[in-house]
């Protein structure tokens, strides 16, 4: 579902000042599967998700995403390749205008559904991750928690293959961070390949799934069931 | 109406609500653009409308001599002159105007200027043939062929007088171009900076249309929509303008200036869609262009 090989990512601060972001990273993640990317700031976590929207291109090595190689990709298909893809953020980004409905059914009018699918499948997820009575309260009337489930809700609403989540639980209290993840684990259940970069040693260590640990842009650690330290 | 198009509309319409008082700048500026590239156009149309109906008109006159310059003409000189004229196959009308014609139409013209005619006699304006021609350009063979004929004392092109004042309206009409094209380039420029204002207001709304996969266009239209809509209502704002004013001035002259043809309500509407045109095209390039790099993939 989503492959690296021998990816390389440097940015540039100066003239010959460069930043190594990843450094020669190779990672396979099969369809259905729940991984973790674990380190500490400025580890290349964040590089690492957003080559994977093709917000940034590689300077080095292959990715493949859902299928596409990122590297050929055109694009005006890029697009294409976001809506097989759910994006959780740290700090939720809801539309503060908006109703957790709308909020829910932007995703997909703005991707040109037609009125009837939505009106179909936005209360089925607010009914997923357990809002339907909060569907016409604004993100600013709910708690930290719901937001991120309004949140996770948009990403999910158009049944992507890949679910992204970068530090979902990062702006969460620790009972929350729970609800959320039982939520992103009921997601991988559906067949959902779940992807998420945390700091939240609880969590992973909670969950036993498969870790991959970044340090300076090197993986240094990619175990299956694993925690999020070494004999932690 | 689909749901993609709702949502175009409704977003281009809360990002001119949202943004009035540049919304007001921006439909100002078209306006006063637009109007002076109207009042351009209609300039030319009613120089293009003169110089019609005065070619048509105008004569080649052939002065005849009276013992003032030359020797004075003789009537037998002078018969064998108009048959030879009439024998032109360019020349499609001969009149013969007399001192006392010329001194007539003089005093017409020139009714309201005492001083004018107090300083003429029935005999100061010389007697002419007035030529008028199948084809105005063809003055050269007529000046060539008799100016040097016993009685002629001089061949006068009537179409170097409407010459002068074509020359005259040219300057105008391109000054006013001038200006309505630079005006125009500061509407363009004022769009864009709008334009690019109202896509960093909605910056956050634009981000997660990026990420679950929004189109380039679908994300862009709303904000070029909402550029268009400007312009839009800024030509049709001139163009009522024009239609309100321009008929009337020309009405008006028409009343003074007898001997002129002038543009109408017709004319003002046939530049419409020009306008329209340019308005909407103005802010349509210039609202692409200021999004171009701003909501890049």
């Amino acid at each position: 579902m989503i492959k690296l090989q021998n990816v390389t990512k440097t940015y540039k601060r100066g003239a010959d000042d460069e930043v190594i972001a990843l450094a020669d990273v190779t990672v396979d993640v099969a369809k259905g599967e729940f991984v973790f990317v674990v380190g500490p700031s400025g580890s290349g976590k964040s590089t690492f998700m957003k080559l994977l929207t093709r917000e940034q291109l590689p300077d080095d090595g292959e990715i493949y995403v859902a299928g596409k190689n990122l590297a050929t990709l055109r694009p005006w298909k890029v697009p294409v390749l976001r809506r097989e893809i759910g994006y959780v953020f740290q700090d939720f980004k809801l539309l503060a205008n908006k109703t957790v409905y709308e909020n829910v059914a932007f995703a997909l009018e703005v991707i040109g559904r037609p009125r009837r699918e939505i009106e179909k499948r936005v209360p089925e997820v607010l009914d997923l991750v357990g809002l339907t009575d909060k569907a016409n309260a604004h993100p600013h009337e709910l708690s930290g928690g719901q937001q991120q489930r309004v949140s996770v809700a948009r990403a999910f609403v158009n049944n992507p293959r890949i679910l992204l989540c970068d530090e979902p639980t990062g702006n969460l209290d620790p009972s929350t961070s729970v609800g959320v993840m039982k939520l992103l684990d009921r997601i991988n259940r559906t067949g959902a390949t779940v992807v998420m970069a945390t700091h939240d040693q609880h969590i992973v260590d909670s969950m036993r799934r498969r870790v991959i640990e970044l340090e300076s842009g090197h993986v240094v650690r990619d175990q299956s069931r694993g925690v999020y330290g070494y004999g932690g | 109406m689909t749901a993609r198009w709702t949502y175009v509309i409704r977003e281009a319409f809360i990002g001119l609500r949202r943004n009035l008082m540049m919304t007001v700048a921006v439909i100002l500026s078209v306006t006063v653009s637009l109007t002076l590239l109207g009042a351009s156009l209609l300039l030319s149309e009613q120089v293009d409308l003169a110089t019609d109906d005065w070619t048509g008109r105008v004569e080649v006159s052939i002065y005849l001599c009276d013992d003032r310059v030359c020797p004075a003409i003789t009537s037998e000189q002078q018969e064998q002159l108009r048959e030879d004229l009439e024998a032109q196959e360019v020349v499609a009308e001969v009149f013969y105007e007399s001192k006392q014609d010329a001194f007539e139409r003089f005093t017409s013209m020139f009714a309201d200027q005492e001083s004018l005619i107090e300083a003429i006699d029935q005999d100061t304006l010389p007697a002419s043939f007035r030529v008028r021609l199948e084809n105005p350009n063809l003055f050269n063979v007529i000046a060539d062929q008799f100016s040097t004929y016993p009685g002629v004392e001089e061949i006068v092109d009537q179409r170097e007088v409407l010459n002068q004042f074509l020359r005259f309206t040219n300057v105008v009409r391109t000054a006013a171009l001038v200006v309505a094209a630079i005006q125009l380039v500061a509407a363009g420029v004022l769009i864009a900076n709008t334009i690019r204002v109202a896509a960093f207001a909605r910056r956050e709304q634009t981000g997660i249309m990026r990420l679950v996969g929004a189109s380039n266009w679908y994300i862009r239209l709303p904000f070029v929509l909402e550029g268009v809509l400007a312009g839009l209502i800024g030509a049709l704002v001139s163009w009522g303008l024009l239609w309100a004013t321009v008929p009337q001035v020309a009405g008006g002259l028409a009343q003074d200036i007898e001997l002129m043809p002038f543009i109408g309500e017709a004319q003002v509407l046939a530049v419409g869609p020009w306008l329209l045109l340019a308005g909407t095209g103005i802010a349509a390039v210039s609202s692409i262009l200021a999004l171009r790099r701003f909501l890049d993939i």
